[in-house]
Protein backbone atom coordinates (compact mmCIF):
# COMPACT_ATOMS: atom_id res chain seq x y z
CA UNK A 1 0.00 0.00 0.00
CA UNK A 2 1.33 3.08 -0.86
CA UNK A 3 1.02 6.89 0.77
CA UNK A 4 -1.64 9.15 -1.05
CA UNK A 5 0.30 11.57 -3.76
CA UNK A 6 -1.32 14.41 -1.90
CA UNK A 7 -1.05 13.45 1.88
CA UNK A 8 3.32 13.07 0.81
CA UNK A 9 2.65 16.37 -1.19
CA UNK A 10 1.12 18.23 2.25
CA UNK A 11 3.79 16.14 4.45
CA UNK A 12 6.62 17.80 2.18
CA UNK A 13 5.26 21.13 2.38
CA UNK A 14 4.62 21.13 5.86
CA UNK A 15 7.86 19.77 6.82
CA UNK A 16 9.90 23.15 5.34
CA UNK A 17 7.20 25.30 7.90
CA UNK A 18 8.55 22.97 10.34
CA UNK A 19 11.96 23.59 10.07
CA UNK A 20 10.83 27.16 10.44
CA UNK A 21 9.05 26.87 13.82
CA UNK A 22 11.67 24.69 15.28
CA UNK A 23 14.21 27.94 14.74
CA UNK A 24 12.26 30.33 15.53
CA UNK A 25 12.67 30.49 19.07
CA UNK A 26 16.51 30.23 18.32
CA UNK A 27 15.95 33.13 15.98
CA UNK A 28 13.98 35.18 18.21
CA UNK A 29 16.45 34.92 21.13
CA UNK A 30 19.77 36.33 19.17
CA UNK A 31 16.81 38.92 17.72
CA UNK A 32 16.45 40.25 21.07
CA UNK A 33 20.07 39.37 22.31
CA UNK A 34 21.27 41.80 18.96
CA UNK A 35 19.06 44.41 20.18
CA UNK A 36 19.78 44.69 24.18
CA UNK A 37 23.36 43.96 23.57
CA UNK A 38 23.68 40.98 26.14
CA UNK A 39 25.81 38.08 25.39
CA UNK A 40 25.15 35.81 27.96
CA UNK A 41 27.63 33.16 26.65
CA UNK A 42 30.47 35.41 27.08
CA UNK A 43 29.47 35.29 30.82
CA UNK A 44 30.27 31.69 30.39
CA UNK A 45 33.51 31.81 29.54
CA UNK A 46 34.78 33.82 32.03
CA UNK A 47 33.28 31.37 34.90
CA UNK A 48 35.39 28.83 33.17
CA UNK A 49 38.63 31.09 33.37
CA UNK A 50 38.32 31.72 36.71
CA UNK A 51 37.83 28.28 38.10
CA UNK A 52 41.03 27.48 35.75
CA UNK A 53 43.26 29.86 38.15
CA UNK A 54 45.32 28.43 40.52
CA UNK B 1 10.59 28.66 50.19
CA UNK B 2 13.03 28.17 46.49
CA UNK B 3 14.18 24.63 47.75
CA UNK B 4 11.12 23.59 48.05
CA UNK B 5 9.33 25.00 44.59
CA UNK B 6 12.23 23.29 43.34
CA UNK B 7 11.61 20.22 45.30
CA UNK B 8 7.80 20.08 43.84
CA UNK B 9 8.97 20.78 40.59
CA UNK B 10 11.84 17.90 40.70
CA UNK B 11 8.98 15.33 41.41
CA UNK B 12 6.29 16.46 39.23
CA UNK B 13 7.92 13.98 36.75
CA UNK B 14 8.76 11.53 39.20
CA UNK B 15 5.55 10.50 41.57
CA UNK B 16 3.94 13.26 40.51
CA UNK B 17 2.50 11.90 37.28
CA UNK B 18 1.85 8.82 38.76
CA UNK B 19 -0.15 9.81 41.16
CA UNK B 20 -2.05 12.04 38.73
CA UNK B 21 -2.38 8.79 36.55
CA UNK B 22 -3.94 7.09 39.64
CA UNK B 23 -6.03 9.68 40.88
CA UNK B 24 -7.70 9.70 37.26
CA UNK B 25 -7.84 5.66 36.99
CA UNK B 26 -9.56 5.36 40.64
CA UNK B 27 -12.01 7.91 39.55
CA UNK B 28 -12.35 6.51 35.90
CA UNK B 29 -13.52 2.88 37.46
CA UNK B 30 -15.61 4.29 40.25
CA UNK B 31 -18.03 6.18 37.90
CA UNK B 32 -18.12 3.03 35.37
CA UNK B 33 -16.30 4.78 32.48
CA UNK B 34 -14.76 1.58 30.97
CA UNK B 35 -18.23 0.13 30.51
CA UNK B 36 -17.37 -3.29 31.38
CA UNK B 37 -14.98 -3.30 27.41
CA UNK B 38 -11.55 -3.56 30.07
CA UNK B 39 -11.89 -7.27 29.06
CA UNK B 40 -8.97 -10.07 30.24
CA UNK B 41 -7.02 -9.25 26.47
CA UNK B 42 -7.11 -5.80 26.50
CA UNK B 43 -6.31 -5.55 30.48
CA UNK B 44 -3.17 -7.87 29.39
CA UNK B 45 -2.63 -5.18 26.88
CA UNK B 46 -2.50 -2.17 29.02
CA UNK B 47 -0.53 -3.69 31.55
CA UNK B 48 2.30 -5.04 29.40
CA UNK B 49 2.64 -1.83 27.38
CA UNK B 50 2.54 -0.01 31.14
CA UNK B 51 5.37 -2.16 32.44
CA UNK B 52 7.55 -2.96 29.73
CA UNK B 53 8.90 0.71 28.71
CA UNK B 54 9.97 1.18 32.59
CA UNK B 55 12.00 -2.16 32.43
CA UNK B 56 13.48 -1.85 29.11
CA UNK B 57 12.98 1.46 27.75
CA UNK B 58 14.17 3.87 30.70
CA UNK B 59 17.11 2.32 30.86
CA UNK B 60 17.73 2.34 26.63
CA UNK B 61 17.23 6.70 27.10
CA UNK B 62 19.44 6.84 30.44
CA UNK B 63 22.04 5.05 28.30
CA UNK B 64 21.42 7.28 25.57
CA UNK B 65 21.95 10.67 28.06
CA UNK B 66 24.56 9.04 30.46
CA UNK B 67 27.00 7.03 27.96
CA UNK B 68 26.06 7.63 24.42
CA UNK B 69 26.32 11.47 24.43
CA UNK B 70 28.84 11.76 26.60
CA UNK B 71 31.24 9.69 24.43
CA UNK B 72 29.98 10.84 20.76
CA UNK B 73 29.81 14.79 21.52
CA UNK B 74 31.98 15.48 25.26
CA UNK B 75 32.41 18.95 24.51
CA UNK B 76 28.92 19.89 24.09
CA UNK B 77 27.90 19.21 27.92
CA UNK B 78 26.23 21.63 29.35
CA UNK B 79 27.75 24.28 26.02
CA UNK B 80 24.44 25.79 26.35
CA UNK B 81 23.60 26.39 30.08
CA UNK B 82 23.96 30.03 29.62
CA UNK B 83 20.39 30.16 27.83
CA UNK B 84 17.97 31.48 30.32
CA UNK B 85 15.26 29.38 31.71
CA UNK B 86 12.31 31.05 29.29
CA UNK B 87 14.30 30.69 26.19
CA UNK B 88 15.26 27.44 27.36
CA UNK B 89 11.11 26.59 28.22
CA UNK B 90 10.27 28.24 24.53
CA UNK B 91 13.06 26.12 22.92
CA UNK B 92 11.87 22.82 24.96
CA UNK B 93 7.77 22.90 24.35
CA UNK B 94 8.67 23.33 20.53
CA UNK B 95 11.22 20.83 19.71
CA UNK B 96 9.61 18.17 22.24
CA UNK B 97 6.17 18.89 21.14
CA UNK B 98 6.79 19.30 17.51
CA UNK B 99 8.87 16.40 17.42
CA UNK B 100 5.70 14.47 18.72
CA UNK B 101 3.37 15.38 16.87
CA UNK B 102 5.62 14.28 13.07
CA UNK B 103 6.57 10.98 14.71
CA UNK B 104 2.50 10.40 15.62
CA UNK B 105 1.18 12.04 12.70
CA UNK B 106 3.73 9.56 9.95
CA UNK B 107 2.99 6.53 11.47
CA UNK B 108 -0.55 7.42 10.69
CA UNK B 109 -0.10 9.10 7.36
CA UNK B 110 2.95 6.24 6.40
CA UNK B 111 0.84 3.21 6.02
CA UNK B 112 4.24 1.15 6.62
CA UNK B 113 4.44 3.10 10.24
CA UNK B 114 0.56 2.59 11.14
CA UNK B 115 1.02 -1.13 12.39
CA UNK B 116 4.05 0.27 15.12
CA UNK B 117 0.83 2.88 16.40
CA UNK B 118 -2.24 0.59 16.07
CA UNK B 119 -2.00 -0.66 19.43
CA UNK B 120 -2.78 2.37 20.87
CA UNK B 121 -5.57 2.62 18.94
CA UNK B 122 -7.21 -0.77 19.19
CA UNK B 123 -8.24 0.12 22.36
CA UNK B 124 -12.31 0.23 22.51
CA UNK B 125 -12.14 2.64 25.31
CA UNK B 126 -10.69 5.65 26.50
CA UNK B 127 -8.85 6.39 29.79
CA UNK B 128 -5.53 6.12 32.30
CA UNK B 129 -5.97 2.11 31.22
CA UNK B 130 -5.10 2.81 27.46
CA UNK B 131 -2.93 6.28 27.69
CA UNK B 132 0.38 4.39 28.28
CA UNK B 133 -0.67 1.43 25.70
CA UNK B 134 2.13 1.58 22.74
CA UNK B 135 3.80 -0.65 20.42
CA UNK B 136 7.21 -1.84 22.55
CA UNK B 137 8.96 -0.40 18.89
CA UNK B 138 6.76 2.89 18.71
CA UNK B 139 7.82 3.52 22.50
CA UNK B 140 11.61 2.58 21.91
CA UNK B 141 12.10 4.81 19.17
CA UNK B 142 10.07 8.27 20.31
CA UNK B 143 11.87 10.82 18.83
CA UNK B 144 10.84 13.20 20.82
CA UNK B 145 12.60 11.54 23.80
CA UNK B 146 15.78 11.35 22.11
CA UNK B 147 15.90 14.89 21.59
CA UNK B 148 15.15 16.18 24.70
CA UNK B 149 17.73 13.86 26.22
CA UNK B 150 19.75 16.05 23.49
CA UNK B 151 19.11 19.63 24.63
CA UNK B 152 18.70 18.40 28.22
CA UNK B 153 23.04 17.27 27.74
CA UNK B 154 23.25 20.50 26.14
CA UNK B 155 22.41 22.31 29.27
CA UNK B 156 18.66 22.74 29.52
CA UNK B 157 17.62 20.33 32.16
CA UNK B 158 15.88 23.20 34.47
CA UNK B 159 13.38 23.78 31.42
CA UNK B 160 13.01 20.54 30.04
CA UNK B 161 11.13 19.69 33.88
CA UNK B 162 8.83 22.30 33.77
CA UNK B 163 7.83 21.48 30.08
CA UNK B 164 7.32 17.13 30.73
CA UNK B 165 5.27 17.81 33.25
CA UNK B 166 2.61 20.42 31.69
CA UNK B 167 3.15 17.80 28.67
CA UNK B 168 2.60 14.73 30.83
CA UNK B 169 -0.18 16.40 32.50
CA UNK B 170 -2.22 17.86 29.11
CA UNK B 171 -1.54 14.32 27.50
CA UNK B 172 -2.87 12.67 30.25
CA UNK B 173 -6.07 14.81 30.98
CA UNK B 174 -6.66 14.37 26.86
CA UNK B 175 -6.79 10.89 27.07
CA UNK B 176 -8.96 10.52 30.65
CA UNK B 177 -12.26 9.31 30.22
CA UNK B 178 -13.44 12.37 32.40
CA UNK B 179 -14.10 14.94 30.36
CA UNK B 180 -12.99 17.88 31.67
CA UNK B 181 -13.35 20.56 28.89
CA UNK B 182 -17.13 20.04 28.90
CA UNK B 183 -17.88 23.27 31.12
CA UNK B 184 -15.99 25.31 28.93
CA UNK B 185 -18.44 24.31 26.44
CA UNK B 186 -21.62 24.46 28.30
CA UNK B 187 -21.35 27.78 30.03
CA UNK B 188 -21.57 30.92 27.40
CA UNK B 189 -19.49 33.05 29.63
CA UNK B 190 -16.54 30.70 29.11
CA UNK B 191 -16.57 30.03 25.49
CA UNK B 192 -14.07 32.61 24.55
CA UNK B 193 -12.16 30.12 27.09
CA UNK B 194 -12.93 27.24 25.02
CA UNK B 195 -12.04 28.77 21.67
CA UNK B 196 -8.77 28.81 23.04
CA UNK B 197 -7.78 26.06 25.01
CA UNK B 198 -9.32 23.72 21.82
CA UNK B 199 -6.60 25.43 19.67
CA UNK B 200 -3.84 25.71 21.55
CA UNK B 201 -3.60 22.38 23.77
CA UNK B 202 -5.12 18.66 23.09
CA UNK B 203 -8.51 18.57 24.98
CA UNK B 204 -10.45 15.30 26.00
CA UNK B 205 -12.82 16.33 22.84
CA UNK B 206 -10.24 16.79 19.91
CA UNK B 207 -8.10 13.87 21.41
CA UNK B 208 -10.84 11.68 21.90
CA UNK B 209 -12.22 12.80 18.18
CA UNK B 210 -8.52 11.25 17.13
CA UNK B 211 -9.28 7.96 18.52
CA UNK B 212 -12.92 7.88 17.42
CA UNK B 213 -13.91 4.18 15.51
CA UNK B 214 -15.33 6.20 12.61
CA UNK B 215 -13.95 9.47 10.82
CA UNK B 216 -15.91 12.19 8.97
CA UNK B 217 -19.06 11.98 10.93
CA UNK B 218 -18.90 15.65 12.27
CA UNK B 219 -16.98 14.01 15.70
CA UNK B 220 -14.78 11.51 15.25
CA UNK B 221 -11.47 12.23 12.90
CA UNK B 222 -8.48 10.04 13.12
CA UNK B 223 -7.58 11.37 10.13
CA UNK B 224 -5.74 14.16 12.61
CA UNK B 225 -5.94 16.00 15.15
CA UNK B 226 -1.68 14.60 16.11
CA UNK B 227 -0.84 16.96 18.48
CA UNK B 228 0.01 15.70 22.32
CA UNK B 229 0.68 18.64 23.91
CA UNK B 230 -0.49 21.68 21.75
CA UNK B 231 -3.21 21.24 19.59
CA UNK B 232 -1.73 24.48 17.25
CA UNK B 233 0.18 22.03 15.41
CA UNK B 234 -2.67 20.71 14.04
CA UNK B 235 -4.16 24.15 13.45
CA UNK B 236 -0.79 24.85 11.69
CA UNK B 237 -0.39 22.11 9.42
CA UNK B 238 -4.23 22.06 8.66
CA UNK B 239 -5.20 18.54 10.01
CA UNK B 240 -7.11 19.81 12.88
CA UNK B 241 -10.66 19.11 13.17
CA UNK B 242 -12.34 20.60 16.59
CA UNK B 243 -15.13 19.22 17.45
CA UNK B 244 -17.36 19.84 21.57
CA UNK B 245 -18.86 16.40 20.81
CA UNK B 246 -17.31 13.06 22.12
CA UNK B 247 -17.52 10.03 19.99
CA UNK B 248 -19.74 7.08 20.19
CA UNK B 249 -17.73 4.53 19.46
CA UNK B 250 -13.66 4.27 19.56
CA UNK B 251 -11.47 1.87 18.90
CA UNK B 252 -10.28 0.75 15.32
CA UNK B 253 -13.40 -0.74 13.91
CA UNK B 254 -12.46 -4.10 12.44
CA UNK B 255 -10.40 -4.46 15.51
CA UNK B 256 -11.30 -8.50 16.98
CA UNK B 257 -8.61 -8.81 20.01
CA UNK B 258 -5.09 -9.07 18.58
CA UNK B 259 -3.59 -11.21 21.91
CA UNK B 260 -1.83 -8.87 23.95
CA UNK B 261 2.35 -10.35 22.78
CA UNK B 262 1.38 -9.28 19.00
CA UNK B 263 0.14 -6.45 20.00
CA UNK B 264 3.28 -5.01 22.47
CA UNK B 265 5.97 -6.90 19.99
CA UNK B 266 4.58 -7.11 16.54
CA UNK B 267 6.37 -7.42 14.31
CA UNK B 268 8.42 -9.83 16.56
CA UNK B 269 5.48 -11.44 17.45
CA UNK B 270 2.15 -11.59 15.09
CA UNK B 271 -1.14 -11.79 15.82
CA UNK B 272 -3.69 -15.38 15.10
CA UNK B 273 -6.55 -12.93 14.45
CA UNK B 274 -7.28 -13.77 10.54
CA UNK B 275 -7.22 -11.13 8.82
CA UNK B 276 -6.07 -8.83 11.30
CA UNK B 277 -3.00 -6.10 10.63
CA UNK B 278 -0.57 -7.58 13.19
CA UNK B 279 -1.29 -11.22 11.55
CA UNK B 280 1.57 -12.81 9.39
CA UNK B 281 0.07 -12.46 6.09
CA UNK B 282 -2.47 -9.57 7.07
CA UNK B 283 -2.93 -5.86 5.24
CA UNK B 284 -0.76 -3.13 5.71
CA UNK B 285 -3.60 -0.83 6.41
CA UNK B 286 -6.99 -2.72 6.41
CA UNK B 287 -10.08 -0.66 5.27
CA UNK B 288 -12.28 0.39 7.65
CA UNK B 289 -15.95 -1.23 8.02
CA UNK B 290 -19.36 -0.48 8.28
CA UNK B 291 -20.66 -0.11 11.67
CA UNK B 292 -23.23 -2.54 11.78
CA UNK B 293 -20.51 -5.30 10.61
CA UNK B 294 -18.32 -3.90 13.33
CA UNK B 295 -20.76 -4.13 16.32
CA UNK B 296 -20.85 -7.88 14.97
CA UNK B 297 -16.94 -8.15 15.50
CA UNK B 298 -16.93 -6.85 18.29
CA UNK B 299 -19.47 -9.48 19.96
CA UNK B 300 -17.37 -12.13 18.42
CA UNK B 301 -14.20 -10.97 20.20
CA UNK B 302 -15.88 -10.59 23.63
CA UNK B 303 -17.21 -13.53 22.73
CA UNK B 304 -14.22 -15.24 22.60
CA UNK B 305 -12.58 -13.22 25.97
CA UNK B 306 -15.24 -13.70 29.00
CA UNK B 307 -18.58 -14.33 27.05
CA UNK B 308 -19.63 -10.66 28.53
CA UNK B 309 -21.29 -10.73 25.31
CA UNK B 310 -24.96 -9.48 26.64
CA UNK B 311 -23.59 -6.20 28.00
CA UNK B 312 -21.53 -5.16 25.14
CA UNK B 313 -24.88 -5.43 22.90
CA UNK B 314 -26.24 -2.84 25.06
CA UNK B 315 -23.75 -0.55 24.84
CA UNK B 316 -22.05 -0.50 21.37
CA UNK B 317 -24.24 2.64 19.33
CA UNK B 318 -25.95 0.93 16.31
CA UNK B 319 -24.61 4.07 14.10
CA UNK B 320 -22.14 7.01 14.78
CA UNK B 321 -23.38 9.22 11.87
Amino acid sequence: MKIEESVKKRIIRNIFLSLFIYALPILLMFFTFYFTGQRPWLKKTTKVGQVIKP
Amino acid sequence: MIKIIQQVIDNLNGYGLSVLVLILGVLEFSFGLYKKRWNKNEKFVDIACFVLPKLVIRPAIAFFGLKFLPAVIPALRNEFDWVSFGWGLLIIAIADDLTQYWYHRLHHEIPWLWRFHRTHHSASYMGMAMASRQNALYTLFFSQTYVTTILVYLGLGAPRIIVGAIKSTITTLAHSSIPWDKPFYKYKVLHPVAWVLERLISTPATHHAHHAATTDDGVGYYKGNFGNMFFLWDVIFGTAHISRQYPAAYGISHYEGDPWYAQLLWPIFKSNVAGSELAADGPIVRQDIPIEERELLTIRAVHQNNGEQELVLKEVPAATG
